[in-house]
């Protein structure tokens, strides 16, 4: 009887056991994510170095790696979705550029159209960035369009600071109508708690890409401000901060760039965030207690100090009290050993004097 | 307080054949003798100390100042250097930038506290003496210009002019050099870095103030507060860049790594110095030792026995009660 009772245990032990097993190990055994594929485009663009090297040389790639889109942000959009061109399979050779403009399969929660990027490529078209009927062929050529920034990489996840709720609301906004957004809310993705997908260095580096190149900025007559703005950047504690991985310091994009993030404008256009009316609701955004004369200090502070005078001379008087109390001190300290060891005084103090093996001192005579 | 009551002084012969006036070669203390100013060759010391130096809060005070520096400058020092390849090292030490910022304010308002504390045992240390009528400023890192004789003094026996080294008080010359210029860089560093921490505060109150002081145009087209800003982020860190270079490349080999201090002088743990140190570098302080300790009395006039430059019998060594009382008497007259 006792041992059947054992066995009888043992096996419902066991039998919970698998069931368990059966529905955790699942569930922890990673995502089944699978990309929107109807067409099945991967049946040929699955297959690794697929691409041609065409009249110009250049190198096409045509390989779509399956695990990498699959956790991409576009992973439920279907191919033909941007690439609208498609009409048959095998396709024609490609000659159109996606347009992100495109209204694509998706419907946004408690939207009626379908999702497009239209509205923030007209809030980007209007900003600084945007090509204007005014601009010159150069600038032309030279302004971004959104693939520029935007190659849909796996931006790896980022550990900024979570920004407050309404602010994220805000952000929603930028794309999906208001109803029903804080409803929505629970389905945000991680990425939508931050201002941008991308780290603060990066931001820095993307927009480096083009603003620090010297000779193109002076092609296209941007302001002296603007044409050392990287230099001044990297210079500022926002820059060295960020550089050393602040997760709170400012980046460009978060004093440049309203919520909408695609608004960048110069600064005398009233829309801008550095515009000098708005620039204290920018620096809010981090600063408590922003004054005028605060918001007055220079961000991008001058490479160089010469442009202030006082400025200038206060480091010329600060490198040569460095200089002069060091040299001096250690040179008199040298001295000093130089004299003593002279006078035969030994490194260590032992045997209870640094001073051994010296003539006894003389006695007072006719004392 | 009793040196040479001797009028005439003849000349004395020293070991390296130079001829010194007997007067300044010997140094008489009551009940002691007559101390020869080479006398620091000839003693016993303890490598941690002998004679009372600083007290229990001055060492107190150096070992706050001491971690306060190493983690400021640490936490500090990456900012300022920071597209050097070491920066996000040590920065990372620190738990990311963030957190380093975080304790880089921490310790500075600890240095701050300790530098109030500093303030606090000097000024309360200074009444005391006062009213127990004790306070030499002598004794004190006041400079005078005697420092200065004392240093060119100095220069002449590292070359070898001079026979012996200049009868210094408990705080010589570089040692108040070095006090005044702590004083200096704790101001700068600390007005600089509120300025850097609170800038909106600073912002409101300077520009009406001491932007007025300012010669017109000497800023340039900026505002004062742009102008100040400017002013502090380069104080702070030159100031600080110079502190730690003075602190690494002078400081720490000028107290440690020189001869009769290597390879540790204790004294910033100990709050005591050696006996050897105490007499080359303050012998005046020394004279003050001998006052008020009665043990180290009995020690020297040992020595100068053992050494035969007194002789047991002439001068006999008064016994404690008889000497307080001398003291006690000797008393008004030294402070009138």
């Amino acid at each position: 009887m006792k041992r059947n009772s054992a066995l009888r245990i043992i096996n419902r032990h066991i039998i919970i056991c698998v069931v368990l097993a059966g529905t955790l190990l699942p569930l922890f055994s990673g995502s089944l994510a699978i990309a929107a594929d109807e067409y099945n485009c991967l049946m040929c663009h699955k297959h690794r170095y697929s691409g041609r090297i065409d009249e110009n040389g250049k190198r096409w790639n045509y390989h779509v790696d399956e695990s990498i889109y699959n956790q991409s942000v576009h992973r439920k959009i279907e191919c033909r979705d941007c690439h609208t061109y498609i009409t048959k399979i095998p396709h024609d050779p490609v000659t159109e550029a996606v347009n992100c403009a495109n209204q694509c399969h998706i419907k946004p929660p408690f939207a009626q159209e379908k999702f497009s990027h239209q509205k923030i490529i007209d809030l980007f078209n209007q900003s600084a960035h945007g090509i204007k009927a005014t601009d010159s062929e150069e600038l032309k050529q030279a302004k971004p369009y959104c693939k520029f920034c935007h190659q849909n990489p796996m931006y790896s996840r980022i550990s900024e600071d979570r920004v407050a709720y309404g602010e994220t609301l805000q952000r929603c906004s930028n794309c999906h109508p208001e109803s029903g957004v804080i409803q929505a809310y629970i389905h945000m993705t991680h990425r939508l708690r931050k201002k941008t997908s991308r780290s603060s260095p990066e931001i820095v580096e993307l927009c480096a890409k083009c603003h620090q190149d010297a000779a193109l900025m002076k092609k296209l007559k941007v302001s002296a401000t603007a044409l050392d703005a990287v230099e001044t950047y990297n210079q500022s504690i926002h820059g060295k901060l960020v550089r050393l991985g602040s997760q709170k310091a400012a980046n460009c994009v978060s004093c440049h760039a309203s919520s909408g993030l695609h608004d960048i404008n110069k600064k005398d256009d009233e829309r801008a965030t550095i515009y000098k009316e708005n620039l204290m609701k920018t620096c809010q955004q981090c600063h408590e207690r922003p004054t005028n004369w605060f918001a007055g200090i220079a961000v991008h502070p001058k490479a160089k100090h010469r442009e202030s005078r006082a400025v200038f001379f206060m480091s010329i008087f600060l490198r040569l009290s460095l200089y002069g109390a060091v040299l001096s001190m250690v040179g008199l300290m040298l001295f000093e050993t130089f004299g003593r060891r002279r006078e035969g005084i030994k490194l260590v103090l032992r045997n209870g004097t640094t001073w051994r093996g010296k003539s006894k001192p003389r006695s007072k005579k006719g004392k | 307080m009793s040196t040479s009551s001797e009028m005439t002084s003849k000349p004395v012969t020293m070991p390296g054949g130079k001829q010194v006036l007997e007067d300044e070669y010997f140094t008489y203390v009551e009940g002691v003798g007559s101390i020869p100013r080479d006398i620091y060759k000839h003693l016993k010391s303890d490598p941690l100390g002998d004679l009372p130096r600083y007290s229990v809060h001055i060492v107190i005070q150096h070992l706050l100042i001491f971690i306060t520096f190493l983690l400021l400058v640490f936490t500090g020092l990456p900012i300022y250097f920071s597209d050097v390849f070491w920066a996000p090292v040590v920065v990372s030490f620190f738990g990311g930038i963030d957190t380093a910022r975080l304790i880089h304010r921490i310790a500075g308002f600890a240095m701050m506290f300790a530098a109030a504390y500093h303030i606090i045992t000097i000024v309360a240390g200074t009444i005391h003496k006062l009213l127990n009528h004790e306070f030499d400023y002598k004794r004190t890192q006041i400079p005078r210009l005697k420092d200065l004789y004392d240093l060119i003094h100095d220069l002449k026996y590292f070359l070898g002019i001079e026979p012996y080294r200049p009868k210094m008080e408990k705080f010589m010359y570089k040692q108040k050099l070095h006090y005044l210029a702590i004083i200096w860089g704790s101001l700068v560093l600390i007005a600089a870095g509120s300025a850097l921490l609170f800038p909106d505060i600073m912002a409101k109150v300077i520009p009406g103030t001491l932007g007025k002081l300012l010669p017109q145009g000497a800023i340039g087209e900026e505002s004062y507060a742009a102008f100040f800003q400017a002013l502090a982020r380069l104080m702070h860190a030159d100031e600080a860049v110079m502190a730690l270079i003075v602190v690494a490349f002078w400081h720490w080999t000028n107290v440690h790594f020189v001869p009769g201090r290597f390879p540790v002088q204790w004294a910033f743990l100990t709050g005591r110095i050696t006996r050897e140190h105490q007499i080359e570098e303050h012998f005046l302080e020394y004279l003050n030792n001998l006052r008020e300790i009665p043990e180290e009395r009995e020690y020297m006039r040992n020595l100068l026995v053992e050494l035969e430059i007194e002789s047991a019998q002439e001068v006999p060594l008064p016994d404690r009660q008889t000497f307080l009382a001398q003291q006690e008497t000797a008393e008004p007259e030294d402070n009138p």
